[in-house]
């Protein structure tokens, strides 16, 4: 017969938080926690005989859980997650293997924001909970996100400029000006994964602490899938037509308002 | 009755004798079901929470922090009874049998 293995107090404590929250609402599985502590922590426990006595923390969590529920928290999840995934590949690919002859491409990373922001909005605020104050962490998050969002788009206004692209035309290959191209790519695939991991975070920590912490996922989410948008976009435009002052205001008519709907959402999320 | 409705029985039986905090229900029960765990009897107790048959309360502890102390609620009380009535039904149909 296999032998339980060996845990020390804080160790239990700590797998049977960690599963706990992912499995309960954020209320019941602080209650859950304050419980196991006590349990755990009485001085009559014999440390060396506790997964013997209590079964394995996951089991434990696994108990208390409400199976229905939860294998509809991983449906959603799941669905979420495998959105981020995609942004994060067309971030830093710069390419879909997934073709719709009716839509355009560019068009594809803000239909897994306008889906993820739905969706998670409507999941969180039935079935999320608000746990205490704010968290002093979110704050800091949303800044992080916000700001290599304004820096890769601001450079990506900088970049196309009319003035810019003339006089990048007329550099030969190479040049700083091309280098300051090449670092939009950059920047555009790394502040795109960046986002998408940041957005993944905010929707974990969302199930398990606090569902205001969704605020993160939906700004992610909505500036990976900017991002997104402008590599495709960047990809398909033909900057040797000419029609070189047409391509910021093109681009940015189109930025604007899907930068303005995950505000909302972020805003919505914080409520 | 299955051996829930046992270890429901059991655990309300113990709650009416006075309140209790989470280890001196788990105990006592592990003791008498020994192949139950204790996270078993805990969602249990927390079932039954849930259903209004048990509320709780925080009181100090000996010495220590203050401890969840579980009781009985009234719609507890009657589910006591109902369990009860069943096991005596179900001791004396087993009886009948000449099991003793």
């Amino acid at each position: 017969m296999k032998q339980p293995k060996s845990l020390t107090r804080e160790q239990y404590l700590k797998q049977f938080s960690r599963a706990v929250r992912w499995r309960l609402p954020p209320r019941e599985s602080e209650d859950a926690i304050a419980d196991y502590r006590e349990l755990i922590f009485q001085e009559e426990r014999d440390e060396s005989k506790l997964v013997e006595e209590l079964g394995e923390p996951v089991q434990a969590a696994h108990l208390l859980t409400d199976v229905k529920s939860y294998r509809r928290w991983l449906a959603v999840f799941a669905v979420l997650a495998y959105g981020l995934f995609l942004l994060a590949k067309w971030d830093f690919t710069g390419h879909s293997s997934i073709y719709l002859s009716s839509h355009d491409q560019w068009w594809y990373p803000v239909w897994v924001m306008a889906v993820g922001m739905a969706l998670s909005l409507y999941w969180f605020r039935r079935h999320g909970q608000k746990n205490g104050p704010l968290s002093r962490r979110l704050a800091p998050a949303l800044a992080a996100v916000l700001v290599v969002g304004v820096v890769v788009i601001g450079w990506a206004w900088h970049v196309m400029s009319p003035e810019w692209l003339e006089r990048a035309a007329m550099e030969p290959f190479g040049g700083p000006l091309g280098r300051q191209a090449w670092m939009l790519g950059d920047m555009l695939m790394y502040g795109g994964v960046f986002c998408a991991l940041a957005a993944l975070t905010g929707l974990v920590l969302a199930k398990c602490y606090d569902r205001r912490w969704l605020a993160l996922y939906i700004l992610g989410v909505t500036v990976a899938a900017m991002m997104g948008f402008m590599t495709f976009q960047l990809k398909s435009m033909d900057v040797s037509s000419g029609a070189t002052d047409m391509l910021r205001s093109y681009l940015f008519a189109r930025l604007i308002p899907i930068g303005a709907a995950g505000l909302v959402g972020t805003g919505v999320a914080l409520c | 009755m299955l051996k829930k409705d046992l270890l429901e029985l059991c655990l309300l039986q113990l709650l009416d004798g006075g309140d209790k905090y989470g280890y001196e229900v788990l105990v006592p029960l592990r003791t008498a079901f020994p192949d139950t765990q204790e996270s078993a009897i805990y969602a249990l107790l927390r079932g039954l929470g849930k259903e209004k048959l048990t509320s709780w309360y925080m009181a100090p502890g000996g010495g220590g922090p203050d401890r969840k102390y579980y009781k009985l609620t009234p719609e507890g009380r009657t589910r006591l009874e109902e369990l009860s009535g069943q096991w005596r039904r179900m001791r004396d149909a087993i009886a009948s049998f000449g099991v003793e």
